[in-house]
């Protein structure tokens, strides 16, 4: 079968809660899918489990078959919903820190996006805003040639003039063939780019479609029916 | 990949000890000159005491930092934030081990030859470099007879300091890794940890020896060692011996807390 990202009977509890139910997912190749929730609602969770960063309870996370591994890490690019850059190295450190880890990282992309975003690749991590560490990481993120994207709350801690840039920078710079997975609570901003949606709530699979379904059957934008699935 | 994660490693440390070891060249030269300018007028004076004070607080400052960095480095780049790079990168769990435990073990010693080089600059002058010069050949004669087996026991105790490096960086690894999993206190549970597996260890040594001394193994050992004032040839295979078994047993403890670490680092791991 060919999903890129695959869960079964996917479980995680930590001391108090119960962060994914038993969730079985599927992923198929070439798509860029939307993991919508609320917060708490266990996205992160499942990402983190993608990536080896969390270890499972019970089931399993499969990314082309694979446990999560060096030969997953290779051809997924992780954008956690945190900064995990360090403070003490300049933004051309860390690109060249990308190039040797990652045979996929392409330098002149990751320039090139600095130099539209008013980056300047001398300066230090440590003297940069929230909101531009953040831009940072989503450029190294996405100058890699990977077939899995995970992009964990990517544009929450942008201001909204510098999110459609985002997005287009996503858009723009993912390969036809590979998939994007993207976590968010902010519905509007990314419709436009979804072809599918998965709904997460409480740890269970709550509703997954494509947002054509969505707007034909239920005639309903994504937005209106998240709002619905999760009134509270 | 290692040879990447080394390079990291040490461009993430190298701006705490290198500023560190050249404060202390600096500092020894500063004291050395009140030394030599005039000791009876600087020795008591303020700027040398000052001068003084400073240079032995870096040297406590440098090993200090040492264990800091040591501690640091484990807790933020693996476990903090910035394990979300690190563990998604993609080389095998055990080579952030192996990257960090090499970096470790080179800093500590190189931290001991510049502290050594800081007092050898302190107390030298004209008249020692002179005699050293003169005694050197004559040092180098004294150990001649012991020949070959002088240099085994030299590279036993090299290899034994290295290792020991390795196992207490090893042992303080494990205990941060398992204190971990504390949902608070994480430093304070990685503490007991550290004390815990010290005391395992301290008795595991005490109930060998204690089963080697009723089983006699010792006894050679004892009567090798006595033997020391007869002669090097009688006593260097014994010495030679005791540090091979210290090695070994050095050895033994520091391969428990590097697979023991790596599997919770590999099969156990929950990052915030």
């Amino acid at each position: 079968m060919d999903s890129i990202l695959e869960c079964r009977n996917l479980t995680k509890y930590f001391p108090g809660c119960l962060a994914l139910n038993s969730v079985n997912l599927s992923i198929p190749r070439g798509r860029i899918v939307g993991l919508l929730g609320p917060n708490g609602s266990g996205k992160t969770t499942l990402i983190k489990l993608a990536n080896g960063l969390l270890t499972p309870n019970g089931g399993e996370v499969l990314i082309e078959g694979r446990k999560p591994g060096v030969e997953t890490k290779k051809i997924v690019s992780y954008l956690p919903e945190r900064t995990y850059l360090n403070d003490w190295m300049s933004v051309q450190g860390i690109i060249d820190f990308f190039g040797d880890f990652y045979a996929d990282f392409r330098k002149e992309k990751a320039y090139d996006m600095l130099g539209r975003l008013h980056i300047n690749p001398r300066d230090r991590l440590k003297t940069m805003s929230k909101g531009t560490k953040e831009k940072v990481q989503l450029i190294l993120v996405m100058s890699r040639e990977a077939e899995l994207y995970v992009l964990d709350e990517p544009i929450g801690g942008v201001d909204p003039a510098a999110r459609d840039y985002i997005l287009d920078t996503i858009l723009g710079n993912y390969s036809e063939n590979a998939t994007l997975v993207i976590s968010t609570h902010l519905i509007t901003d990314v419709e436009k780019i979804l072809d599918d949606v998965i709904f997460i709530n409480m740890g269970n699979i709550v509703l997954t479609s494509t947002v054509d379904d969505i707007r034909e059957k239920e005639k309903k934008s994504v937005d209106a029916l998240f709002r619905e699935v999760f009134k509270c | 990949m290692l040879g990447n994660l080394i390079k990291y490693e040490i461009r993430a440390t190298r701006r705490i000890f290198l500023p560190l070891y050249g404060l202390i060249l600096v500092f020894a030269l500063v004291n050395k000159i009140f030394i030599s300018a005039n000791y009876d007028e600087f020795g008591g004076s303020v700027p040398f005491t000052v001068a003084m004070t400073i240079y032995v607080l870096l040297i406590a400052a440098l090993f200090v930092m040492t264990l800091v960095v040591l501690i640091q480095r484990f807790q933020k780049n693996l476990l903090g934030d910035e394990g979300y790079l690190s563990f998604t990168l993609p080389v095998k769990t055990h080579m952030h081990l192996d990257a960090k435990t090499i970096v470790t073990v080179m800093w500590t010693v190189l931290s001991l030859i510049v502290a050594a080089l800081s007092i050898f600059l302190l107390a030298v002058d004209a008249n020692t470099l002179q005699q050293m010069r003169e005694g050197w050949p004559s040092f180098l004669r004294a150990y001649e007879p012991f020949g070959a087996s002088f240099y085994g026991v030299l590279a036993e105790v090299i290899i034994l300091a290295l290792f020991s490096i390795a196992e207490v960086t090893l042992h303080i690894y494990l205990s941060i890794a398992v204190g971990n999993f504390s949902s608070r206190h994480k430093l304070l549970a990685a503490f007991g940890v550290f004390l815990g597996v010290s005391v395992v260890e301290q008795v595991v040594t005490s109930l060998l020896m204690n089963a080697g001394v009723r089983a006699s193994i010792f006894s050679d050992f004892f009567v090798g060692f006595g033997s020391m004032r007869y002669g090097w040839d009688a006593s260097a295979p014994v010495l030679a011996g005791f540090l091979g078994v210290q090695i070994a047993y050095t050895l033994v403890f520091g391969a428990l807390f590097y697979f023991f670490t790596d599997w919770i680092l590999s099969r156990k791991l929950n990052l915030e």
